[in-house]
């Protein structure tokens, strides 16, 4: 038997994992209190856990002010701005959506305690990808992040169409991963490594394309594209996201997206450098998401469907500097990065208004928003600010996302990006029209069953659509503040 | 090296062979079953390759406790024991096309890629303990993650399965 | 060998059965109902715990192969991910879904 070799413990950097393990001792502490209390302990579980989520904002806060890069494990972790801003969106976003949930799952009388507990997991697993630089690392977080969520899709548990929601959702899933693990381990036997870095050098060593090369990568991304529900891949998405319980349908369409896109930035421009198969991958793919998505979407008369697909279409806008990845990474690096915030918020504080409209009405239709502006202003004029940043009307927030779109696509030229610059103005009226027609449900129809008792909001609800009406309007009228993050992010990815 | 070539033949027979039954086969259990020899036969492979922990996690975790989902799940969901005509769906020639190009692709791409390779003898082994300390350093956070990982898939399971 | 010799054996053995011979044999007791039952959804959760445990497993022979070159370092990270999982044997024990009923 050979010698074996001296084993040298590896350095862990506290503080740089700090947020990760401040939510591990908070889901712990759920679970124990869940042990400990049982039933008794509901009250408190929503306090803790947003508690929680808020507590790991603080080390992120010094990990910033700090600045410096913090690698870890040859690379394997990294600690950089990138991460940082996407760790500290995933921990505002998950506290806005436990703010959604408390009064939901409360009145629906599902499973409280272990709804928080999957729901911390799951934001978890998002930190660890927001870190992650290395195939095994961003599978298990793949995989930490996605498992709570197909359980929390089929969390109304009497429900047929949630057990539909759930099951659908897994399946897909799960293919999805199995998809992609082929793909990793392609790209392994490939280059021998699977850290991203070396995993660059390798491919750039033998030049990248060959058939096997070509697989691997497709692989991996198709597997991320079910994640992100981009089309073809995206036809679980409606199903699911109509079952689920509506706070778990705002989770998956913002946090599940984003971290689906945290991890194709991290492959697409630092892993994987052969541009010629991804460039025209993502084009494709870009195009057919947002134009599918929006024209589904036209005739949707499910509000929460109609929120579907109109994820779906931003998914696709988010898809298309991907497509530019290779003339001009910074820009739409950037571009990107600052699309995904903006998204999170003006999407969440939909779902807000469509969840605080539902509480009174209990439907999910297009007219159970009829005449709304006359027994709930505030709300109505929430809900217009949201469609408008959804649509790109200035001065709500989405203009700016839409800004750096076109930003990106100019400074790559080109035929291709500007014929896709077109399929991006044309989705933009397309979904121009539906988000109208809310409006004019909202402002110009009849009162829904004549009903007009006023919809009395929650604390919890209200503070939720307050955060995200703040940001949204924030990012519209001062675009440099999020157009920091974007540039703090790719500095740190792209090293210039 | 002979002794290994033969043997990868036969293995490899069994498992292509068991895999077909296992899509073809109108009795649900048998698909179950053939599924054990499927994967018995890659931890066949992983040995001839000299991959000790990655065979014994492959029988242990796959043989042993899937599979013991597998069969758990066919008993709840109340499938009769024995043929059934519903088995093989109406689309079954695309997915059988779906496979086939899959499948060509695939080969295609590996032998591209590794059809001149030759392994040599001598070459290093990959022991346990060096499976060990990649986990204990590399990738102790995935590690750790997996832990809590399971800990969710349980609590998640105990939720969906409680009757109440 | 044994192939063979049982393959010799099925080719020489008188086969005569009847329905009174195909009854599955329970005991001495003649079989009531089909032959199939559906089980119940509480036995899945005993199931779940068995490939916790097994996963634990795989993830501990590294460990014990090496046990005295990690040290305090490797008990310690083996004791939470232990931790966390016998997390999960507590829960199930405190939901009551434990009970072998």
């Amino acid at each position: 038997m050979e010698a074996l070799l001296a084993f040298t413990r590896p350095p862990l950097d506290w503080h740089a994992l700090a947020p990760e393990l401040t939510l591990l001792a908070v889901g712990t502490i759920l679970t124990l209190v869940d042990i400990i209390w049982d039933e008794k302990s509901k009250q408190v579980m929503p306090t803790l856990a947003g508690v929680g989520l808020l507590a790991g904002l603080v080390p992120i806060l010094t990990l910033a002010l700090d600045g410096t890069d913090r690698a870890m494990f040859g690379g394997a972790y990294m600690v950089d701005d990138f991460a940082l801003v996407m760790k500290a969106l995933f921990l505002i976003v998950g506290y806005i959506i436990v703010l959604m949930s408390v009064d939901y799952i409360r009145d629906g009388d599902y499973y409280e305690n272990e709804y928080y507990t999957l729901m911390l997991t799951s934001l978890l697993g998002m930190l660890m990808m927001a870190s992650s630089r290395d195939l095994i690392s961003v599978f298990v977080a793949l995989e930490l992040l996605s498992i709570p969520a197909y359980m929390m899709a089929a969390w109304r548990k009497g429900g047929r169409r949630s057990n539909e929601a759930g099951l659908k959702y897994y399946l897909m899933g799960v293919f999805a991963s199995a998809i992609m693990l082929y793909g990793m381990s392609l790209i392994y036997g490939l280059t021998g490594s699977t850290s991203f870095s070396s995993i660059a050098s390798a491919m750039a060593l033998n030049d990248g394309v060959t058939a096997m090369s070509i697989l691997g990568v497709l692989f991996v991304l198709i597997g991320f594209a079910f994640k992100v529900s981009a089309v073809p891949f995206h036809n679980w998405a409606p199903d699911t996201y109509e079952g689920a319980p509506t706070p778990v349908t705002a989770f998956l369409a913002v946090a599940s997206k984003a971290a689906g896109m945290v991890a194709l930035i991290q492959l697409v421009f630092v892993a994987f450098d052969n541009h010629e198969v991804i460039q025209p991958f993502f084009w494709l793919i870009a195009a057919l998401t947002m134009t599918v998505g929006n024209l589904i979407a036209l005739r949707q008369t499910n509000i929460v469907r109609l929120l579907a697909y109109s994820g779906i279409a931003q998914g696709g806008f988010m898809l298309v500097p991907f497509a530019v990845a290779g003339q001009a990474s910074e820009r739409a690096l950037q571009a990107i990065v600052i699309y995904l915030i903006i998204y999170a918020f003006m999407n969440l504080g939909a779902f807000s208004v469509v969840l605080a409209v539902s509480r009174k009405t209990r439907s999910g239709e297009l007219e159970s928003f009829g005449g709304l502006f006359q027994y709930a202003p505030g709300l109505a004029v929430a809900m217009t600010i949201f469609l408008a940043a959804l649509a790109g009307i200035p001065p709500a927030g989405g203009w700016f996302a839409k800004f750096g779109l076109f930003r990106a696509l100019l400074d790559a030229g080109g035929a291709w990006a500007a014929t896709l610059g077109v399929v991006v103005a044309i989705n933009t009226v397309i979904a121009f029209a539906y988000y109208a027609r809310v409006l004019g449900q909202m402002w110009f129809q009849p009162i829904h069953e004549g009903d007009e008792r006023p919809i009395k909001l929650t604390s919890a609800l209200g503070s939720a659509l307050v955060i995200a009406l703040v940001a949204t309007m924030a990012f519209g009228i001062l675009p440099g503040l999020v157009g920091h993050f974007g540039e703090v992010a790719v500095l740190s990815t792209l090293g210039r | 090296m002979v002794a290994q070539n033969i043997a990868f033949g036969i293995i490899s027979g069994i498992v292509v062979f068991s895999a077909l039954r296992m899509v073809t086969t109108r009795n649900i259990v048998h698909s179950a079953l053939f599924l054990v020899a499927v994967l018995a036969g890659l931890s066949g492979q992983y040995v001839l390759l000299a991959a000790e922990f990655v065979a014994t996690t492959q029988v242990l975790v796959y043989i042993g406790a899937v599979m013991v989902l597998f069969l758990f799940g066919i008993m709840l969901t109340k499938a009769p024991i024995g043929k059934s005509m519903e088995m093989t769906g109406t689309q079954w020639p695309i997915a059988a096309g779906v496979a086939l190009m899959l499948g060509a692709v695939i080969l295609y791409s590996l032998i591209d890629q590794f059809g001149s390779d030759r392994l040599t003898e001598g070459g290093k082994i990959y022991r346990t303990a060096d499976v060990g300390d990649e986990v204990f350093s590399t990738y102790i956070i995935p590690f750790e993650a997996i832990s809590v990982l399971l800990l969710a898939a349980l609590i998640g399971a105990i939720v969906l399965a409680r009757k109440d | 060998m044994a192939g063979g010799m049982l393959t010799i054996a099925r080719i020489l053995r008188p086969q005569r059965p009847t329905r009174q011979k195909l009854i599955a044999y329970e005991s001495g007791v003649d079989p009531v109902g089909g032959e199939w039952a559906q089980s119940q959804i509480r036995y899945y959760v005993f199931a779940v715990l068995f490939v916790l445990f097994d996963v634990e497993a795989v993830f501990i022979f590294p460990w014990a192969t090496r046990l005295e070159v990690y040290g305090l370092f490797g008990l310690v990270e083996m004791a939470i991910f232990i931790f966390i999982l016998v997390l999960g044997l507590f829960y199930a024990w405190r939901k009551g879904v434990l009970r072998w009923v």
